[in-house]
């Protein structure tokens, strides 16, 4: 059932302060999206500014430091008094580093908060509070599907969600150009292999009008691991499928493994420090930990979804292979740890064992691999729009 | 009886003088004299059993194996000393190495609680590859080092002086890592 909403995009400009500087950050790169179900705060922030987010109570604020941000005026403010949100602070914090603190109207309640349009513009939400995450989750798709865009950016007509749902696939060809990443004992090179795979199950992919896939390579060329989640994030991808070839210390060493990335490998603790509300950094010495944290917090918010796509993606691909089944793993992936969205990394084979290598050569073997994991990803989007549907009745 | 001490000690008086006449081709055969001051100034060091981590064939497990070893003094030397054992591999020929052999240590130091190790590029030149072998390498370092200093919590790997994105294209090394006991597996 399909509620029709108009869309109602009240954006309050209530302190728009022309700033005398233009590179100084002001209030009237804040905008507003108020909506009876939720409130949204747009920021439009420079390329490669960073944040750090924490809440307080009496009264309830949400507190964020931006940072590399420079603000002309000690502070700015502005009224908003909708159903969530009061009133929106803009505070000098350090040189560097503005404050911005949200107060709220209601003390319970939930919020998020993510980069948008190529980290250009970060988004808080608030939402009423869900029993859990998966109510919020879906929620958050049924507003989707009200076409009621959850992300609506005024700066810019950015492209919408066309369907509720998974469709739009970004699959990552792991090395390439001079990189060549593992090779084997006979001397195939990995970046050809994950390239082979790639392609292959692109085309599968886009067999079913349900896809789209986006590949951050077609050839073979470099691509740095910072670019190649740029170009899923970019994309707007709904899910990513990263494909590589494995190597071991042991010529004996066989099998296919799934990962998904690990939570907080730099611990909670720097989490903590990072969020202290005076804690201050400056352009040229942010701490590397924060700006990790962001990245975890960012992948984070999808690590139960990625855990999923990676079980059965895995269950598929060692059950049609007949490969030695090495399981489910996490570990820190700089590629994946980048890109928001649920992210996968496949490692088909074993590069340096003789005898896969010699499999993975072979296309027909490529092409078993490529129908283990489109199956790995439908059976994934079916069940996730089952659940969904499931929800709505 | 007094004939008996006489001859004792004219024993001792004839091993004393060709102890004196043939020391020193002993001494300069076994014992030159550069050494011997280098001795002086670096004394041996103590001798102890330190636990390192080696991989084990077809599973993504480190086993730690004991090694008896000199230490010299300081903790950076010691870091450098049990670093260097993991890099010449396993004696027993049931586990694998963990890093290149080729690896060569830059520097090794400490600081508040973390361990930094600084590795000359043939540690990523020579690397192997693979998500595998890359974890294997990591985690090698990290619990090896942790285990065996257990006043420090977390180990940074540096490459030429300088924090990487990672050894081989996958796991990200731009900061210090933690203890992994899941990919430990401790021998029967």
């Amino acid at each position: 059932m399909k509620k029709v909403l108009v869309l109602v995009s009240l954006f309050f400009f209530l302190f728009v302060q022309s700033s005398q500087a233009e590179q100084y950050f002001s209030v009237s790169e804040i905008k507003l999206n108020s909506q009876p179900t939720f409130s949204q705060i747009l920021i439009r922030v420079p390329e490669g500014t960073g944040y750090v987010a924490g809440e307080l109570s009496n009264p309830p604020r949400i507190v964020l430091n931006l940072f590399p941000l420079k603000i002309n005026l000690a502070h700015q403010q502005m009224s908003v008094s909708d159903k969530f949100v009061q009133e929106i602070h803009l505070l000098k914090e350090s040189e560097n580093v503005v404050k911005v603190i949200v107060e709220l109207n209601i003390s319970n309640y939930n919020f998020g908060i993510s980069f948008q349009n190529q980290a250009k513009v970060i988004v808080i939400d608030i939402r009423p509070p869900e029993k859990d995450i998966i109510t919020a989750l879906l929620k958050v798709e049924e507003v989707d599907a009200a076409e009621n865009p959850l992300y609506f950016d005024p700066w810019q007509n950015a492209p919408q969600r066309k369907e509720r749902g998974i469709y739009r696939i970004v699959i990552d060809a792991g090395h390439g150009g001079k990189d060549p990443g593992a090779i084997g004992p006979s001397g195939l090179r990995e970046k050809d292999i994950t390239l082979a795979i790639a392609k292959k199950l692109s085309e599968l992919l886009k067999q079913n009008s349900q896809f789209e896939v986006v590949l951050t390579r077609s050839s073979d060329e470099f691509i740095s691991l910072d670019r190649r989640a740029e170009i899923a994030n970019q994309a707007r991808g709904e899910l990513f499928i990263s494909i590589h070839a494995n190597a071991g210390w042991d010529m004996r060493d066989r099998g296919v493994e799934t990962f998904y990335n690990s939570q907080y490998a730099y611990g909670e603790g720097a989490k903590d420090v990072a969020i202290r509300e005076n804690a201050a950094f400056g352009a040229n010495d942010l701490p590397f930990s924060v700006q990790n944290i962001i990245w975890d917090l960012i992948q984070n918010q999808y690590r139960q979804e990625s855990k999923e796509l990676a079980q059965i993606v895995q269950e598929k691909l060692a059950k049609i292979t007949g490969a030695p089944d090495r399981g489910v793993k996490s570990a820190p992936f700089y590629v994946l740890r980048g890109a928001s969205m649920p992210a996968v990394l496949v490692e088909v084979g074993f590069i340096s064992n003789p005898l896969e290598e010699k499999k993975l050569k072979e296309t027909e073997y490529q092409k078993i691999i490529t129908t283990g994991i489109h199956k790995g990803i439908v059976s994934h989007v079916n069940s996730f729009n089952k659940r969904l549907n499931t929800s709505r009745e | 009886m007094r004939k008996k001490i006489l001859v004792f000690f004219g024993l001792l008086v004839v091993s004393f003088i060709a102890g004196i006449i043939f020391a020193p081709f002993i001494q300069e055969g076994s014992y030159p004299l550069k050494e011997w001051v280098d001795k002086a100034i670096h004394p041996p060091g103590i001798s102890r059993m330190v636990i390192l981590y080696f991989s084990t064939p077809e599973e993504e497990v480190l086993t730690p194996v004991e090694r008896k070893i000199t230490l010299p003094e300081g903790t950076n030397s010691q870091i450098k000393a049990i670093l260097q054992e993991l890099i010449k591999g396993p004696q027993d020929t049931s586990y694998e190495p963990t890093l290149p052999a080729e690896t060569k240590i830059r520097a090794a130091y400490v600081r508040e609680s973390t361990i930094y190790v600084d590795f000359f590029s043939p540690l990523t030149e020579k690397h192997p590859g693979g998500t595998s072998a890359e974890l294997i390498s990591i985690y090698s370092v990290v619990n090896t080092l942790l285990e065996n200093f257990p006043a420090y919590s977390q180990v940074q790997i540096l490459i030429d002086g300088k924090p990487q994105q990672t050894l081989a294209g996958h796991i990200d090394i731009r900061g210090p890592f933690a203890k992994n006991s899941e990919i430990v597996k401790r021998p029967k």
